[in-house]
Parts: structure tokens; C-alpha cells; sequence
């Protein structure tokens, strides 16, 4: 069933679609063909995986890498679909604010798509260093880059899925960055307060 | 949308590619960090042997381009540097495998390693298969030179070498329009004779460097034998390692790990102290050596014609077989 499934290739529609065409990419996961929840983790699996090899080609290469590339990979796979879910959760909570209809599972699968552009930072990257032509910088332009194209990907699907125009989906898109920015913010001003009390003391 | 399916499996492969190209490349260069063989201990730090290399012809500004490193004259002092400012370098190895090159690249490694050498910091030359000429003249500034026993080294003077293509330029009936502010602007011109008084001037030149040569690498093995002792052989002669041994040119017959091993004794370091070689890409490296195969340089034996037409007026401290 699953190799048949596989020889299929109808699951490459789904990362195609990510690339090329978000809303199809939606309708794809909402008609559910191919089933694509469990097919979703391998992106920020992927992009764990590409992350850590990136970052050690730039970096200082120990032999911590060989622990990064075996173990360090899962750390961070497991930290990007904590991300995901509490992401996919709060931007769930937005549209509910927005009188939309909720649906966690596909807010998941759209997210864990989204992320599959960042895959391209390794070979972007490594073009850079091989030449030795300031890969820091082409680095972090092409994570940005990446991460534009990321946003415009999920923002795209959350417009279909909802039917509704870029501007709300931009809104709802942002809302769990906003909402962890602003935690963020109080979290260190009560920090701070509690500190400037133990030195007062 | 098969043929675009495929064209998406084609790229996830090409990730694939490039993740595990990725993953060689970062254990060749931990491999290379670490030294020879597989070991489960972890980095080398603490004390040890700096590595500094001296390749091909010396010249201020080296071979560059993007997938090598910096090399030359100031790609050396710039590797000096860094391992002077490093707290961990005890003791340096200048590996040198150059036939020599331009006077004054040659002269400024050989001050920046004199200035190391009066901040005590051991200097140990390890001659490769030429440290001729400049390569010698460089090696003299350290506190001990190992040669190899084949090690072609000696060459001690000073050449420069021009064309004169008046016989090629009258055939094809070429003549050059020169207007010039004084009747030597146009010395070393390919196109006519060299006149007595200008091969009077280049000869003073040529004098002048060498006086200095054999004065340096007097100061530079004071502790072996004075000048009248170097001037007997300074005479451009090549001479093996051996040979160089005999007239006291060299300090020891070894290799590079010997040269290695005398750094670890002179700095009191322990035997199995860390040596810190160049960190280059594994990768780069091996690009570069293509790069290097499809243009058919060759470092050791260039077309002296090429250079000629690159700088007329270049003197050298340099073996031109």
C-alpha cells in the first residue's frame, strides 16, 4: 500500500505545490490525496537536518558535529514541531477570532510545508563558502529570504483554506509571533524588575 | 505533471547530494585538523607547533582567485602573524617549497621571521623538494633548517633575465615609437640591444641584492659561519641536502616531521604536542588543484617568456633551471 503510494508520486504534488502553488497546495491537503499529516513532518525533519549541517559549515567544525548530525538533529526537529504545533494552535485561535472555522490538523500540515524552502539554505549556502565570498552574510540574506518565502507560502494557504483575502491571513499568519513577542517583552521586563529588586537588596 | 514530479525528485535528490558532499567535507576537514588515522579523542588544543608554508615562486601578492586561499608574500607574513598572536604557538615550522622569487617578497618574509626569531619564538625550516635561491635565503632567517637528502637547495644570487626581440621585431618589420624623459626610461626594452650603461646599472642593481643576500643569510647562520665562510659557495650553485649539510648551509638531513619533532624539542614542548597546520576546505583545496590541471600552471618551472611580458624589470632571488 505505501510502496504503491510511493511509486504513485502523488505526494511530490504536495511539495511542488509548496513551491510553486500554495492555495493548490491547500486544496491538496483539504481533499486529503494524498493522506499528507505524517508526510508533513519529513519537511522540518528535512529542515532540522539542513539547519545543522549549514550552521557546522559555517561554523567551527569539531568533532561535535558528528553528536549534531546523529542526535542534535532530533533535538531540533522535536523543537521545530513544538514550534509548529503551538504556532499552528495560536493561528488556529486567530481564526476563531476571526469567526473562521478551526481546523488544527490542516493549520499543521500548512505549516510544516511552509517550511520547505528553507531546505534550499544548505546548497545556497555552500556555493558561498566553497568560494569563500562572505558566506555569513549570503547566509543570513538567504535565510531571510527564505523565511520571506516561508510566510508567503502559509499566508497564501491560510487565505485559501479560509477563503478570505492576504490582509487577514497576513493577520493570522502573524498572530502567534505577535502574541510570543509581546509574552516575550513582559517576560523580560519582569525579569528585570526582579532583578533590579535582588541587587536592591 | 509527471514530468514536473520528476524534475522535484530530481532536486530532493540533489539535496541529498549535497547534504552528504556536505557531511565529507566537514569530517575531511576535521580529519585534516586532527592529523593522520581516525582518533576518538577529541580536538587538539594547548600548546604546540605552528606550521606556516612558503609554495611556489615568492611574490608579493600570490596566486588568487576564488577558490584558492591567499598566497604569496603577504598570504605568508599574514599566516606569521596570526600564529604570532596566538598564545598557544610555541615554536614555528616554515615549510618551504619554492625555487625562490621576487627581492623584495623574498626580503619581507625574511624580516618578518627575523622579528620572530629576536621574540625567541623557535623558528625551524623544513626545505621540500627546492627551497633554492629566495627559498634559501627565507630558510636562513630561522634558528634551524632540516633539508631533505634530495632536497635541491643553494642557488645563492641574484638574476634577472630579459628578451631581446630586435631580431624577431626587424624580421617583421615592427619598430617601436618610444618617447621618453631620460635615456634610460626604456631600460630592459625587448625590442632593441641593451647598451653598456644600462647593463651597468642592472649590474649595480643585481650587486646590491646580492651583497645583501649573502649579508642576510650570514646573519641568519652566525651561529654555524661568518660570511667568509658563505661567499666561497654563493656563487649560484645548486646543491643537494647533503651537499648543503657539508658546507653547513643546512643544520640536519630529516623530513618534515623531524622538522616537526626539533620545534617540539627546541619550544621544551611535549612529544605529542599539537601541531596547527593551515586550515584550508578540503573541498577548496581540491578545486583548486583543478583549477591548477586545466590551466597548466606549473609553479616550479614557469614560461620565463610569460613573465618577461608581465614585468621587464624583474629581479630575482630565484633558481631558473
Amino acid at each position: 500500500m505505501i510502496i504503491t503510494e510511493l511509486r504513485s508520486l502523488r505526494w511530490a504534488d504536495l511539495f511542488l505545490f509548496s513551491l510553486l502553488d500554495p492555495r493548490a497546495l491547500y486544496r491538496q491537503i483539504y481533499r486529503k490525496e494524498p493522506k499528507s499529516f505524517a508526510l508533513s513532518f519529513t519537511v522540518p525533519a528535512a529542515v532540522a537536518v539542513m539547519d545543522i549541517i549549514t550552521l557546522s559549515l559555517l561554523g567551527k567544525q569539531t568533532p561535535f558535529f558528528y553528536y549534531k548530525i546523529t542526535y542534535g538533529w532530533i533535538l531540533l526537529f522535536l523543537f521545530q514541531i513544538l514550534t509548529v504545533i503551538i504556532s499552528a494552535a495560536l493561528m488556529d485561535m486567530a481564526s476563531q477570532l476571526f469567526s473562521f472555522k478551526g481546523n488544527i490538523r490542516e493549520f499543521i500540515i500548512l505549516v510544516n510545508f511552509s517550511l520547505f524552502p528553507r531546505v534550499f539554505i544548505l546548497p545556497l549556502a555552500y556555493v558561498f563558502k566553497v568560494f569563500n565570498f562572505a558566506p555569513l552574510f549570503f547566509y543570513t540574506f538567504f535565510f531571510m529570504g527564505l523565511l520571506i518565502w516561508s510566510a508567503f507560502i502559509a499566508i497564501q494557504g491560510i487565505s485559501e483554506m479560509h477563503a478570505t483575502g492576504l490582509g487577514r491571513a497576513v493577520v493570522v499568519y502573524l498572530f502567534p509571533t505577535l502574541l510570543m513577542g509581546i509574552a516575550i517583552f513582559f517576560m523580560v521586563i519582569l525579569l528585570g524588575i526582579l532583578g533590579v529588586g535582588y541587587l536592591a537588596n | 505533471m509527471d514530468r514536473n514530479r520528476k524534475i522535484l525528485i530530481s532536486i530532493l535528490a540533489v539535496l541529498v547530494l549535497t547534504s552528504v558532499i556536505a557531511i565529507v567535507d566537514i569530517s575531511m576537514n576535521m580529519q585534516q585538523k586532527r592529523g593522520a588515522g581516525i582518533s576518538l579523542t577529541g580536538p587538539q588544543i594547548g600548546p604546540g607547533v605552528g606550521i606556516a608554508r612558503i609554495e611556489g615562486p615568492i611574490q608579493m601578492l600570490g596566486v588568487s582567485s576564488p577558490m584558492s586561499a591567499t598566497s604569496g608574500a603577504e598570504g605568508v607574513i599574514r599566516r606569521l602573524d596570526e600564529l604570532e598572536q596566538n598564545n598557544d604557538i610555541r615554536a614555528i615550522v616554515v615549510r618551504i617549497n619554492s625555487p625562490g622569487g621576487t627581492v623584495a617578497a623574498t626580503q619581507e618574509i625574511y624580516e618578518k621571521l627575523w622579528r620572530l626569531r629576536k621574540k625567541k619564538i623557535p623558528l625551524i625550516a623544513s626545505m621540500g623538494e627546492i627551497a633554492a635561491s629566495g627559498g634559501y635565503y627565507v630558510a636562513s632567517a630561522c634558528d634551524y633548517i632540516v633539508a631533505n637528502h634530495g632536497s635541491i637547495t643553494g642557488s645563492i644570487g641574484v638574476i634577472a633575465v630579459s628578451p631581446n626581440l630586435r631580431g624577431l621585431f626587424d624580421k617583421l618589420g615592427i619598430t617601436m615609437n618610444v618617447i621618453k624623459s631620460g635615456r634610460y626610461k626604456d631600460i630592459l626594452s625587448v625590442h632593441r640591444d641593451i647598451t653598456p650603461e644600462e647593463r651597468q646599472l642592472i649590474q649595480e642593481i643585481i650587486d646590491s641584492s646580492y651583497r645583501k643576500f649573502v649579508r642576510d643569510v650570514a646573519r641568519g647562520r652566525a651561529h654555524v659561519q661568518g660570511e667568509d665562510g658563505i661567499k666561497p659557495i654563493a656563487d649560484g650553485r645548486i646543491m643537494s641536502g647533503e651537499t648543503a649539510l657539508k658546507h653547513k648551509l643546512v643544520d640536519m638531513l630529516g623530513t618534515f616531521e623531524d622538522a616537526v619533532d626539533k620545534a617540539r624539542q627546541m619550544a621544551k614542548l611535549a612529544e605529542d604536542a599539537p601541531v596547527y597546520d593551515e586550515v584550508k576546505s578540503s573541498l577548496q583545496q581540491f578545486l583548486f588543484n583543478m583549477e591548477g590541471r586545466f590551466s597548466g600552471r606549473n609553479f616550479l618551472n614557469p614560461d620565463p617568456r610569460l613573465l618577461q611580458y608581465e614585468n621587464n624589470y624583474r629581479i630575482e632571488y630565484r633558481y631558473l633551471p
